[in-house]
């Protein structure tokens, strides 16, 4: 379905990242791992820079990329600044720099941005206050690149997997997710969520922009 | 003539101008003590109307990028009247009207919206949690409905306003078994940013018009105030972790 086309993956070297990257080679894109805490922008367009070159012009780019710090669950009342800045605004400033490496690597042919923003962003969760802040933010962030950027020929979407699967250690396996009533079961990142991030990146996907798809096995649906 | 927030204390951010000034007079029509943060001189004004109409409201400098400012901010409210009720983040950084290209977004652009919005919103939460369990309160922030769908001309103050409704929908979570709401207002306001983007682009006007089914953005005091007393009052106490579109029609819950 990707045959010939090269995707850049954000923290494709764990985790959910690694997963999708794979899922994307199993669906015969080349794909090469960005890595990074993107922290500076012009660091993180270094990096994408390093990619490309490796790779080869980029048609997509997916941002995977979570420090896995904004997965630590804790009141906000008993959040400290450096945590709540770590969590919240630093997520935000990596998602950004990455939006506009993104955008400068596939300005010239057009292309596809992906952003991982697991579905707390669209319901809230309790003890996760600044990750969940950052997604909002995230989604946002799509929206409006999404807008911007539509004469470019890019889109600009959101797949939204469970928040557990965000956590490093899973790695692209059987989940094993000890969560009872997902209609249509738990989902693994490799065969479940990569497959629809290479919907959002093959040809049929060009009108499809701006949008948020729950890959969360049927909890999150929208109005 | 009720008084649906009497006996309540109520601190505004940025309500030294535009929406935060209409929301601080509406909040004191409705019977409220009024507590205006801002860090300009304009506080003081907003106070001097309220007044003027005998209304209760003090003034208190206050940066609300600033911990410690909010949190003398927050001490102040409940110094005047032995606790607070309610908390209303509004201040928006004063560039939040500016258009930018994804592009052109630098750390410091960046860094405006964030402390502000972002760090203003914790801040806040911070600080008036354990005044506001006590008398079982409400926190109420301001989206945009650019934070809603995005905006091609403003994205940063999308990435920020959206990223609002994120810390609401979690923190309502949070602190629902305490019995503090956490609610969002999305105003389209006439406020002095919407009058200095008209100026750097004439044609927003006659193109905000179009797609506001209202055809007109709404006055702060008397079309958005009385939203926000609502949400602040006896009957929405069942009300949390929603987003309150006051926008003349411009964004439709899906």
């Amino acid at each position: 379905m990707l045959t010939g086309r090269v995707v850049l993956v954000t923290g494709g070297g764990a985790g959910i990242g690694r997963a999708i990257a794979l899922g994307l080679e199993d669906a015969h894109a080349t794909v090469a791992v960005v890595d990074g805490d993107f922290a500076s922008r012009e660091g993180t367009a270094a990096a994408f820079a390093r990619a490309r070159e490796s790779a080869g012009p980029v048609d997509a780019v997916v941002h995977a990329y979570v420090d896995p710090a904004a997965l630590t669950s804790e009141p906000l009342a008993e959040t400290v600044a450096a945590n709540w800045e770590r969590r919240c605004e630093a997520i935000l400033r990596a998602a950004l720099h990455c939006c506009q490496a993104a955008g400068q690597e596939l300005s010239a042919r057009g292309g596809r941005l992906v952003l991982v923003t697991p579905t707390i962003a669209l319901t809230g969760a309790a003890g996760l206050v600044p990750y969940a802040t950052a997604l909002e933010g995230m989604r946002a962030l799509a929206k409006s690149a999404a807008r911007q950027w539509g004469a470019r020929r890019i889109t600009v979407n959101c797949v939204a997997p469970p928040v557990e699967l965000m956590a490093p250690d899973r790695d692209g396996g059987p989940s094993g997710l000890a969560l009872a009533g997902r209609p249509l079961g738990d989902p693994d990142p490799r065969v479940d969520v990569a497959p629809v991030v290479a919907l959002l990146t093959a040809d049929g996907g060009h009108l499809v922009t701006g949008v948020t798809i729950p890959v969360d096995g049927g909890i999150v649906m929208a109005p | 003539m009720t008084a649906p927030l009497a006996g309540r204390s109520i601190l505004v951010t940025g309500a030294g101008r535009g929406l935060g000034r209409g929301v601080a007079l509406a909040c004191a029509a409705a019977g409220a003590d009024v507590v205006v943060a801002s860090p300009r001189e304009n506080g003081a004004e907003t106070v001097a109307a309220i007044e003027a109409r005998g209304g209760s409201a003090a003034w208190t400098r206050c940066d609300a990028t600033a911990a410690g400012d909010v949190e003398a901010a927050v001490a102040a409210a409940v110094e005047r009247i032995g606790g607070l009720d309610v908390v209303i983040h509004n201040a928006t950084s004063r560039r939040s009207s500016e258009p930018v290209q994804l592009e052109d977004v630098d750390d410091e652009l960046w860094h405006e919206h964030a402390s502000v919005s972002l760090d203003g919103a914790f801040h806040c939460a911070q600080a008036a949690l354990p005044h506001l369990r006590e008398r079982r309160g409400r926190l109420i922030l301001m989206t945009s409905p650019a934070g809603i769908e995005g905006s091609a001309m403003l994205p940063v103050y999308a990435m920020v306003k959206g990223a609002i409704r994120g810390f609401a929908k979690s923190l309502a979570r949070e602190w629902a078994p305490l019995g503090v709401t956490v609610n969002v207002i999305s105003p389209l306001a006439e406020t002095p940013a919407m009058t200095s983007a008209y100026e750097k682009d004439p044609t927003l006007e006659e193109r905000l018009a179009r797609v506001v089914p209202m055809g007109h953005l709404g006055d702060p005091e008397t079309e958005i105030g009385p939203a926000v007393v609502f949400l602040a009052g006896d009957g929405a106490g069942y009300i949390t972790g929603q987003t309150l579109a006051v926008d003349g029609g411009r964004f439709m819950t899906l």
